[in-house]
């Protein structure tokens, strides 16, 4: 019943996004995905776009010549995120902007030229990400928790916008998991912000793949607009 | 799909008239005042209106635009202002 949809995920050189992409390919999916990275997947079945998720020419360009090539999009996978981990009085402009720019802004540009393609179909899946850090409301993630609590609301009001057209989005809050993402993070800081979740562990992949695979099964046409965060931590 | 450099309002209209909603006539409003169309079905619209001049003149334009949102007057208003304003964008 899942075979054959046709899948763009962001972010997918590595991490959640690599590991997602390969979670599909190996189903029988068909995926696109990008990054500014070259592509770490050399599999049939698998399309790589190098770009910033940010740039809205080269975004609109992507999603339509997927649309172009497979005639639709089944299911958006939102994973492209930054992190930056720094006391709020010791963060720059720059780097306000360029999370922004990533995790908001591209989450941004993604829902909205999919969902126009989604729209004309009358279905679709999209999948937003957003972190533990927001409702934890996590001391030195002050950009990346801010940037994903605008993901959260973007994901809760574009649910109900696309209500009456049968494409649903959520999105999902990961605790930390091993991937780049957090490997500057010093191993104390990790073990108190572990310390507050219900189940204190580092997720994995298989976690996060989980929760994506209920939003995106065709069976979850009636769930909309919901955020589920993983290690029981309640948002 | 038309490559000429120079696109005609006659062929662009042609699209927009394609590609109206039922119940939507040529000569009235199709979005604001007391047109039948609601912003979702605006949105309909639109996405569809963007795919089929991709297919038509090969450009992927975003028809909700800074430009689009920012005038006093709709574009979106009929499909007179509407086909001058994707003119106006193709031409770019």
């Amino acid at each position: 019943m899942n075979q054959q949809r046709v899948i763009l995920i962001t972010g997918t050189s590595r991490g959640i996004g690599l590991g997602l992409a390969r979670h599909y390919l190996k189903l029988g999916d068909t995926v696109c995905g990008c990054s500014r990275a070259e592509s770490a997947i050399d599999e049939p079945g698998y399309t790589h776009f190098g770009l910033d998720v940010a740039d809205e020419p080269r975004v609109v360009a992507m999603v339509r010549s997927v649309a172009r090539k497979h005639g639709r999009i089944d299911v958006l996978i939102n994973n492209a995120g930054i992190a930056s981990m720094n006391h709020a009085l010791l963060s720059t402009g720059a780097t306000a902007k360029s999370i922004f720019a990533t995790n908001f802004h591209g989450t941004f540009l993604f829902c909205r030229e999919v969902a126009k393609v989604m729209i004309r179909r009358k279905t679709g899946r999209i999948i937003n990400f957003t972190t533990v850090a927001t409702p934890l409301r996590l001391e030195g993630e002050s950009l990346y928790a801010a940037s994903k609590a605008a993901v959260e609301s973007l994901t809760e009001v574009f649910a109900r916008e696309l209500g009456p057209t049968g494409v649903t989005v959520n999105a999902v809050g990961p605790t930390p998991t091993p991937t780049d993402l957090i490997k500057s993070v010093p191993k104390a800081k990790m073990d108190a912000l572990l310390a507050r979740q219900a189940i204190a562990k580092l997720g994995s992949i298989e976690d996060v793949i989980n929760v994506v695979d209920f939003f995106a099964s065709p069976r979850s046409a009636f769930v909309t607009g919901q955020v589920v965060y993983l290690g029981g931590v309640v948002g | 799909m038309d490559t000429s450099s120079i696109v005609s309002a006659d062929s662009v209209r042609e699209v927009i008239v394609e590609t109206l909603p039922p119940g939507i006539d040529q000569q009235g409003r199709i979005f604001g005042g007391d047109a039948p169309l609601d912003s979702l079905g605006l949105v309909n619209f639109l996405a569809d209106l963007e795919y089929k001049l991709a297919e038509r003149f090969g450009r992927d334009l975003v028809l909700a635009s800074e430009r689009a949102m920012s005038r006093k007057n709709s574009p979106f208003r009929d499909v007179a202002a509407l086909t001058d304003y994707v003119v106006e964008l193709l031409g770019e």
